[in-house]
């Protein structure tokens, strides 16, 4: 009697059994990266109501990112700022701008800009900028380098694990106070034993335990 | 039976059900029963919840998957002070009646969301209590009026304004007769120039005040006695023995903050040899301040007056100069209390203070501040302070101006600020007599009775919104300052007041500027004001004593005590009326307020008729029959709660509640019990009638809640005991050497909190309950949510009774989360959103909690609280605006207790960190323990040897609640002491 099946079925079952390993990886691959924040938050980028451009005033015309967000070292926000500071000196350079014009109305009519959020935390974390600048982390560990964009895109995932991974081991995003908005800078050779000796001095201990961020 | 042989049975009960439990040896105590009854329930039933929510399922998948986009709105142009993200704090001042409580109010970017006490004002001493804490929710309620109306149609605040200015021109060419206002009491040098400017613009115009809770009888006592208008500071603790008399003055009379901090100063015990005061208390309901009594005499109010006749006919035999007291007649006062109270005050003399309620006569106030005088105390334990630039209640001024009205001889009446239509004696008619007024201006917070009955309508704002100043009890004056502009376009006091009297608008600012230059003199005007705006308060501003001299002879005194009440009886009984969580009902639309449990009675939502056990025995009525009351000639149905502990015969009844049309949390709720108080009896009245409907009501009451039943939970002793054994507590309860399955944590580095609680000097007057609701963003639930046991107080006081049924002894312990280090809670949560951090507290991760519920049924505390619905959905927009930006607001399903404030912990680390220091003792301070009057409550480092809190923790009288455990809680507490006379020790110490 003639074989029902034809002989390649044979090893049906084989590929059938690495199929199911390999579509279950596969999925489990999907899963990991397209449902993490790595997929969902990074590269979030946004339309402004006015086309900022950090580029050009953070890298080309080298203003110092605390011109405008000025209580990054005071307070947990790190402000945008308010429609005075962009007219600090837009009602000399390009008074007529067409692309300002958002930015004089709301000024003459007092109405305040709304720009939209980027990097945003769930409402149960509590981020402390002030605390970070004084430990010693510099913006371009979080924002990315912000000077080289045009429109800000998210860079890191800003996740729960994402932020545990620094705190276990902050050494290598610490750096001199000074060196804080250089978006350039690079760890020395010795960033090792700079880390643990700066780490004595500041009281540095990156909290782990729910109650540092949540409450 | 002696106190210890009680404590032997666990004789601290809550309840009368949870008494009869006790005896009959039955166990349950959870309080089920009493959770079971019958409540109003929410329509939304499972089924239809399910049902709704399955379609919301369906519709949510085809928006759910788009990030929310979440604006950044700055400023235009950013204040040079404000920075984002960091709250500032102004000073300020709340008026209430004659007197004025120095605030701190937290403010985050123009939104003030906290108040606390300003420690530099003498009337607050850095403490608050609930009704001041509570009215920053009141500043944003989206209840209160909105726009000036005109016979209940809006119109503009211009229209009021040229209908006053024509009006106030034909006042003037009159001189103002016809023309009447009638305001609230104030202390305040702006209110009082612009009353004179006035008086100067319209001579015959008539200016009263009333309040249907005043210190009026208080400051006529001393009007007759004296010759003086001033009135009585008491130093509480500079007294070794202290007799109120119908005096709640630890939370319900006025300057209640103060003076529960000075008399717990003179209660607090550090070490076996320290002298404690002692209280004796004579009152009709169980108060406060009855609770903390070493020998409490229940009477009834109108039987105050013969004991303190008697009283003084014991000190006249003693020989301290009494006169010739004429004889009390009485028989019941038990003679050997009498003797020893009256030894104790001779022998205290000089350091001994007699106190009478607002509640009492005239006449028991003359001659209390004579014997006060009699006994040496005046300039030692009493001063007394003028009361320059106040208005004080006049009642038989008020009857005169409601006659006139009614006789049609007041063409325009102008009402600022309370609700007399609603408050105002019910055999007076108020409501009558304005509607013989042509032209009524009511400036009111609310639309309400008052309001809908005027012509005019003008919204008012609030305290946090006004210009204005205050004199504070002593005579200090400070200024209000607004923390916001008014919110629904209300005016303030200050700027409604100079309309009238100069029919001008000006800016309260101005108008108050004006009056301080005159305050301020020489040196710097600008520098000056700025430093009474930084501190609140001007310093050394306090009106010097007044030289105490007695015009009335003891004879003069004693002709005109009255004649002896008629007894009382089942069928005559006493009615009395008291001031409630809602003050006189001005706070009546505030949720916090309404949902607090009483000190007593643990009612929420609602006020009852108060009778004592025999009393409802007799008349056979149980809590929550609905009874019908008759008093001179008018009737009230309410529900009665039976109260352990109050005087026989007698009714105790809640002001302030049973409202219509005022807003959405006040209406509905409770009775009013102004319809049968009247001016003979706005205090008491003798020949009330009660009797039982046949129809019940559901009172909400969380006196069974959270029971910890059978345990010695209160620890307690005599002093005299205290300094036989100073361990005692501690040694009341054994057990074998404690030893965890879990390994142990190592907590011997870094900061480790804790808090103390001292119980000897806790009050148990809620303002720690409402501190925590304001700082925590605590949700209110509402009725039917509390009947079932589920209001969301992160820190809940409870109240145990000690003793006999008709006449036990109150202790109250606040309980918040104890913050555990082998917590209970964290081993039963199967998602780890309950867990340990490295400084010793028990954290809640709110994201992580799947609302199993299993930390609330293993916590032995009962602390935990669950959101069993979606509270802050139901709060209006604007009330957010109160919310604590720093705190995470809990959505539905989560489980949530207290967090011994860890914003405020993490905001001083970090603060600590940025000055390369460690955090101080005292920096952080939770906002119980913050608003605590007594200073019950301490927190800090334990780690630290020198903090406060450290130094207590090592006290003979530190106990732990339930540490047989093993839960190792970081929350302690000092046993309670009562000192009683000696000579009065055993069960008869009541008369």
């Amino acid at each position: 009697m003639a074989q029902i099946f034809p002989e390649w079925t044979n090893k049906l079952p084989t590929y059938l059994a690495i199929g199911v390993v390999v579509l279950a990886a596969a999925a489990v691959a999907f899963v990991w990266y397209y449902f993490s924040p790595w997929y969902t938050d990074v590269g979030y980028r946004p339309l402004q109501p006015v086309p900022y451009s950090h580029k050009l005033h953070a890298d080309d015309l080298g203003l110092d990112c605390r011109y405008c967000h000025n209580s990054v070292e005071v307070s947990p926000h790190a402000n945008v700022p308010p429609t005075q500071t962009c007219m600090n000196c837009h009602t000399l350079i390009l008074p007529e701008s067409e692309r300002l014009l958002p930015v004089r109305e709301s000024f003459s009519m007092k109405l305040p800009l709304q720009w939209v959020r980027v990097h945003r935390l769930p409402d149960y974390a509590y981020f402390d900028h002030s605390a970070h600048l004084r430990a010693g982390v510099g913006c371009v560990s979080c924002h990315g380098n912000v000077a080289q964009m045009k429109v800000v895109s998210q860079k890191q995932p800003l996740s729960m694990g994402w932020c545990l991974d620094c705190h276990r081991h902050p050494d290598e995003h610490l750096r001199p106070h000074e060196e804080l908005t250089d978006m350039y800078w690079q760890p020395p050779a010795d960033q090792a034993e700079y880390a643990k000796k700066v780490r004595m001095e500041k009281n540095i201990n990156p909290p782990v335990v729910c109650s540092g961020c949540h409450r | 039976m002696s106190r210890s042989e009680l404590d032997d049975r666990g004789g601290y009960w809550r309840s009368l059900e949870h008494l009869a439990e006790m005896t009959a040896g039955s166990q349950d105590s959870s309080g089920k029963a009493e959770r079971a009854r019958e409540i109003p329930s929410n329509p939304w039933t499972r089924r239809n919840f399910l049902t709704l929510m399955g379609a919301s399922m369906a519709l949510a998948g085809l928006a759910g998957c788009r990030r929310p986009v979440d604006k950044i709105v700055p400023y235009v142009s950013q204040l040079e002070e404000v920075i984002p993200g960091v709250p500032r704090y102004y000073a300020t001042t709340m008026p209430l009646g004659n007197s004025a409580y120095g605030l701190i109010v937290e403010s985050h970017e123009g939104r003030p969301t906290k108040i606390e006490g300003n420690p530099e004002h003498p009337a607050s001493l850095g403490s608050a209590d609930c009704l001041t804490l509570a009215s920053i929710l009141g500043l944003y309620d989206p209840d209160r009026s909105k726009s000036v109306r005109h016979k209940n149609i809006e119109k503009s605040y211009a229209d009021f304004v040229s209908f006053w200015r024509e009006r106030h021109s034909s006042f003037t060419a009159g001189e103002g007769s016809g023309l009447a206002v009638l305001s609230e009491a104030f202390s305040s040098p702006t209110l009082a120039r612009l009353k004179r400017d006035f008086a100067k613009s319209f001579p015959a115009a008539r200016w009263v005040a009333y309040e249907p809770i005043s210190d009026e009888n208080i400051y006529r006592a001393v009007q007759n006695l004296t010759g003086k208008t001033s009135r009585p500071i008491y130093d509480y603790d500079r007294a070794d023995v202290i007799l109120s008399l119908d005096c709640d003055f630890l939370q319900t009379e006025s300057e209640n903050v103060a003076a529960a901090r000075r008399f717990a100063d003179g209660r607090r015990i550090i070490g076996a040899d320290h002298v404690m005061n002692r209280l004796y208390v004579a009152e009709c309901a169980f108060s406060v301040t009855g609770g903390m009594a070493d020998h409490r005499l229940r009477l009834r109010s109108g039987e105050i007056g013969r004991l303190l006749l008697a009283l003084a006919g014991k000190l006249s035999q003693m020989g301290v100069d009494t006169g010739n007291v004429p004889p009390s007649g009485e028989t019941y006062f038990d003679e050997r209390w009498l003797t020893a109270l009256a030894e104790d005050l001779v022998r205290t003399k000089g350091k001994s203070l007699i106190v009478a309620g607002r509640r009492q006569p005239v006449w028991v106030h003359e001659v209390t501040l004579a014997l006060n005088a009699a006994l040496g105390n005046i300039d030692e334990t009493v001063s007394f302070h003028g009361m320059p630039d106040a208005l004080s209640t006049d009642r038989d001024e008020f009857a005169g101006l409601v006659n006139q009205m009614s006789a049609g001889a007041i063409d325009t009446l102008v009402i600022l600020g309370g609700n007399p239509v609603y408050d105002a004696p019910a055999d007076v008619n108020f409501s009558a007599a304005l509607g013989r007024v042509e032209h009524t201006v009511h400036l009111s917070a609310y639309y309400d009775e008052t309001s809908r009955q005027a012509e005019w309508h003008v919204p008012r704002a609030h305290f946090l919104e006004s210009w204005g100043d205050a004199r504070s009890a002593d005579g200090t004056v400070s200024v209000i300052q607004p923390m916001i502009e008014p919110l629904y376009g209300g005016h303030a006091d200050t700027e409604i007041f100079a309309l009238m009297a100069g029919g001008r608008e000006l800016r309260g600012y101005d108008i108050v500027r004006e009056t301080w230059q005159s305050l301020l003199k020489g040196g710097d005007f600008e520098k000056q004001w700025r430093s009474v705006l930084h501190d609140g308060r001007l310093a050394d501003s306090a009106t010097p004593p007044d030289k105490y001299r007695a015009m009335k002879s003891w004879s003069k005194l004693w002709s005109e005590v009255p004649s002896r009440p008629a007894a009382a009886s089942a069928n005559s009984l006493e009615i009395g009326f008291y001031p409630s969580h809602l003050y006189d009902g001005r706070y009546a639309n505030n949720g916090w307020l309404q949902e607090l449990p009483d000190a007593v009675t643990k009612l929420a939502w609602d006020n009852a008729a108060l009778i004592s056990p025999k009393t409802a025995e007799e008349l056979a009525v149980a809590n929550n029959d609905m009874v019908r009351l008759e008093f001179d000639g008018r009737s009230l149905e309410m529900p009665v709660w039976v109260t352990p502990g109050q005087a026989d015969y007698a009714v105790a009844l809640a002001l302030g509640y049973g409202r219509e049309g005022l807003g959405q949390i006040a209406d509905g709720v409770g009775f009013n019990t102004y319809l049968l108080r009247t001016t003979g009896a706005d205090s008491f009245g003798r020949g009330a009638v009660l009797a039982g409907t046949g129809q019940t009501y559901a009172l909400a009451n969380t006196q069974d809640h959270s029971r910890m039943a059978g345990r010695p939970i209160i620890r307690e002793a005599t002093v005299a005991e205290y300094r036989d054994n100073p361990e005692f507590a501690r040694e009341m309860v054994e057990h074998p050497a404690l030893k965890s399955i879990y390994p142990d944590h190592d907590y011997s580095r870094g900061y480790q909190w804790g808090m103390v609680i001292d119980l000897n000097v806790c009050i148990g007057c809620n303002a720690c309950t409402i501190a925590c609701q304001s700082e925590n963003n605590i949700p209110v639930v509402g009725k039917a949510q509390v009947a079932r046991g589920r209001e969301m107080h992160w820190i809940r006081n409870d109240r145990y009774f000690v003793g006999d049924l008709d006449d036990p002894r109150m202790v109250h312990q606040p309980v918040a989360c104890q913050q555990c280090e082998n917590a209970p809670c964290e081993q039963v949560c199967p998602v780890a959103a309950t867990s340990h951090d490295r400084e010793g507290l028990n954290t809640m991760n709110y994201n992580r909690c799947i609302g199993t519920r299993y930390c609330s049924n293993n916590c032995p505390y009962k602390v935990r609280r669950f959101n069993f619905f979606n509270y802050v959905s139901e709060m209006a927009e604007v009330v957010k605006m109160a919310q604590n930006p720093d705190v995470t607001v809990r959505s539905r399903g989560v489980m949530e207790k207290c967090t011994f404030c860890l914003q405020r912990i993490n905001r001083a680390k970090q603060q600590a960190k940025k000055e390369n220091r460690l955090v101080r003792d005292g920096e952080i301070m939770t906002a119980c323990q913050q608003a605590c009057p007594t200073s019950a409550i301490q927190f800090g480092n334990i780690n630290d040897p020198d903090s406060q809190v450290a130094k207590l923790k090592q006290a003979d009288r530190k106990y732990d609640l339930l540490a047989e455990f093993n839960v190792r809680p970081r929350n302690s507490y000092l046993a309670k002491l009562t000192n009683p006379n000696p000579k009065l020790s055993g069960g008869s110490e009541t008369g």
